[in-house]
């Protein structure tokens, strides 16, 4: 798969293309040497907003290769997600470059694994765990989450020696919707038809967008819509007009779980929507303004993220009409990790919303970070869209 | 007009060459580790004509052959629907996968399932079951047919199933219980990945599995319903090619295997 033009620019150009990671810790580092503190994270649960109007940097910790696995399968059940196993892998053979530039690390209670794991990890750098209501829609959800996240603040506070006071918290909501903004107008230009963008184009951009702040983008964004604009107005597109369109839901994807990514353009799909924590989840609500307490509101746009360790979760079907209507696909193929029993077993759910409401074909790939299943999935993603 | 359909799969490779709307020649060999120089072999001195390839090792071969490939779904798909024009259901089980899909009436495919990355329930675990038991796989499904008690075997994970066994006939238990215990472990497996594509009838079980009797049985038993095995279960994937290969517009021209014949191992068996 390919644009229908030769030497198209890519969306950011600069010495990291095809490597998000890269660009991400150079950036971190700078802010670093700057004398900003470091806060690593792993889920898209951490309050951002909180943790930068602490003065931090946020950085997502690595989580996503198949190479540290092995170091972690010493200590951790083999029957466990990759994400989980990887990430732990990292930090006991001292390979994850922003945790070991993080002051300090913030932890969410969502799936068990991840919890369990943190215990382990808890002694290497200052950790906050937060209990995460997993019935987002109950009554005291919110007060809870808002309690939290008050502690939180209070931690980062005193490890950071700094005062993450409320108009520094109400700025940065508003630096997030401008932000979230601006990536809702790239994911426009995905949803295309024929699609303007390449998907590992969208991947980099969230991935350096949710650890850089709005104002460190604007320039990136800008250079982003000029080279949009370019390919609109020479008629550049990726993929053939024919291509079967993919929205790809589940997991979070990312390193060497992009193999999904890679098979479906090389079975002649093109990925349009990514409803992951790694693709386009982290931008899609706004946070309101000036309700007069940024905290409460903070919690309240959190607790909205569609993840499935929440129940009853059915935010993800509603969030998932809004994807289709928007994007358009001719396809949903959900990526679930191996044993990620929540987003395995609520993909039932999922099927079943593809297929009966939207009509849509739907495939459910269980998968892990290595690549022996590289050719079983292709038969299937071959076959899903054979069938089409 | 003259069609090959090759069929790449993990334990075996199958040819079938189509012409003028019958199959004239069926071919298959182990795939071993070198398939390139097997599929050479199997198409040896073949007529000419266009290729379609199927199979985990399709991808293999499509530089070099310089042939159109096809999802197996699609290949058992039409390979099915040929042998069965009724077919709506169809169950293959191979050497290291298994498959359900459903067909709508008009034979487009519906839903389709596969076995995840394990041997579970394949024409390989049920070869390691036989030789845990020290029987060939004919002896194997002959003493499973001539019990009524069969002793439940729990484990579906190839090795800890091998050592099920192992540990059962330590115990004095009859080997045509054990054997019986298998084959219904997996007809139980089959059905409920079977149930996932929604079943309906007519069912067609192809694959190197469909060929044991006992298989079908269990598997018609535990279903409730009649299964269908083709007279040549193992090709129906290689079939479907052919016929693609044969609707093809504009055939493409295959590179002369003949010349590249330069390995004599083992020669194909030819039916
Ligand atoms: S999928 Fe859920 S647990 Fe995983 S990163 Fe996203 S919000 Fe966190
Ligand atoms: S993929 Fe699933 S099991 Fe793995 S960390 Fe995320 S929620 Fe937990």
């Amino acid at each position: 798969m390919k644009f229908n033009a030769d030497n198209v620019k890519p969306l950011i150009e600069d010495e990291f293309v095809g490597e998000a990671a890269k660009r991400a810790l150079q950036y971190i580092q700078g802010k670093r040497s700057a004398g900003m503190p470091v806060a690593g994270i792993y889920c898209g649960y951490a309050p951002m907003e909180v943790i930068r109007a602490a003065g931090a940097v946020p950085a997502i910790l690595c989580a996503f290769a198949n190479k540290t696995i092995a170091a972690a399968e010493a200590v951790l059940p083999a029957n466990l997600c990759p994400l989980i196993k990887s990430s732990y892998g990292f930090i006991i053979t001292d390979s994850c470059p922003f945790f070991g530039i993080s002051d300090a690390v913030v932890a969410e209670t969502t799936c068990d694994g991840k919890k369990k794991m943190f215990e382990l990890i808890s002694h290497y750098k200052p950790m906050f765990v937060m209990d995460l209501p997993q019935l987002p829609d109950e009554e005291e959800a919110q007060a809870n989450w808002a309690a939290m996240i008050t502690k939180l603040k209070g931690f980062l506070e005193k490890t950071f020696k700094t005062e993450a006071t409320s108009e520094r918290i109400e700025a940065e909501i508003k630096a997030t919707n401008v932000k979230n903004a601006l990536m809702n107008r790239v994911f426009d230009y995905a949803a295309k038809k024929p699609s303007l963008l390449k998907w590992s184009e969208t991947y980099e951009l969230a991935f350096l967008a949710q650890v850089a702040t709005t104002e460190d983008l604007q320039p990136i964004f800008q250079e982003v819509f000029r080279t949009i604009k370019e390919r609109e107005e020479k008629g550049v597109y990726y993929g053939t007009p024919s291509s079967p369109r993919v929205l790809v839901t589940g997991c979070p994807v990312g390193g060497d779980s992009t193999k999904v990514y890679k098979i479906i353009e090389e079975a002649g799909g093109v990925v349009v929507a990514m409803d992951s924590c790694t693709g386009m989840k982290p931008f899609m609500t706004a946070i309101e303004e000036d309700t007069g307490d940024p905290i409460a509101a903070v919690a309240v746009r959190y607790l909205q993220l569609p993840c499935s360790c929440m129940t009853p979760n059915l935010r993800r079907l509603t969030e998932m009409d809004k994807i289709i209507a928007r994007f358009q696909p001719d396809a949903v193929i959900e990526v679930v990790l191996h044993a990620c029993h929540s987003y395995n077993i609520e993909a039932y759910k999922i099927m079943n919303h593809a297929k009966e409401i939207h009509n849509l074909p739907y495939l459910k790939i269980e998968t892990d970070y290595s690549d022996g299943d590289v050719e079983q999935i292709r038969t299937r993603v071959e076959a899903l869209f054979d069938s089409l | 007009m003259t069609a090959l359909g090759l069929d790449i799969g993990s334990r075996t490779i199958k040819l079938v060459v189509w012409e003028n709307g019958a199959v004239v020649l069926t071919r298959k060999a182990l795939t071993s580790s070198d398939p390139l120089a097997v599929c050479r072999e199997l198409l040896h001195h073949t007529p000419p004509g266009p290729l379609v390839a199927t199979g985990y090792g399709r991808h293999l071969v499509k530089e070099y052959l310089r042939c159109e490939t096809v999802s197996e779904i699609k290949a058992f798909a039409l390979g099915a629907r040929a042998v069965f024009h009724s077919c709506r259901t169809i169950l293959d089980i191979g050497g290291q996968d298994t498959k359900a899909i459903s067909l709508t009436a008009d034979g487009r495919i519906d839903k389709f399932h596969m076995n995840d990355k394990c041997a579970a329930g394949t024409g390989r675990f049920l070869e390691i079951m036989a030789t845990a038991l020290g029987l060939s796989l004919g002896d194997f499904m002959a003493e499973a047919m001539a019990t009524e008690t069969p002793h439940p075997i729990n484990s579906m994970c190839t090795v800890f199933a091998e050592s099920e066994v192992i540990s059962t006939i330590a115990r004095g238990t009859p080997r045509p219980a054990i054997a019986l215990g298998i084959h219904q472990s997996i007809a139980s497996r089959t059905v409920s990945l079977l149930e996932r594509v929604a079943v309906t009838d007519d069912i067609v079980f192809a694959g190197g599995v469909a060929l044991n009797g006992c298989m079908q049985k269990e598997i018609e038993k535990a279903l409730g319903r009649n299964v269908h095995v083709p007279p040549d279960p193992q090709i129906i994937g290689a079939l479907g090619c052919a016929l693609l290969a044969a609707k093809n517009d504009e055939p493409v021209k295959r590179h002369d295997y003949d010349d590249k014949v330069k390995s004599s191992r083992g020669k194909a068996r030819e039916s």
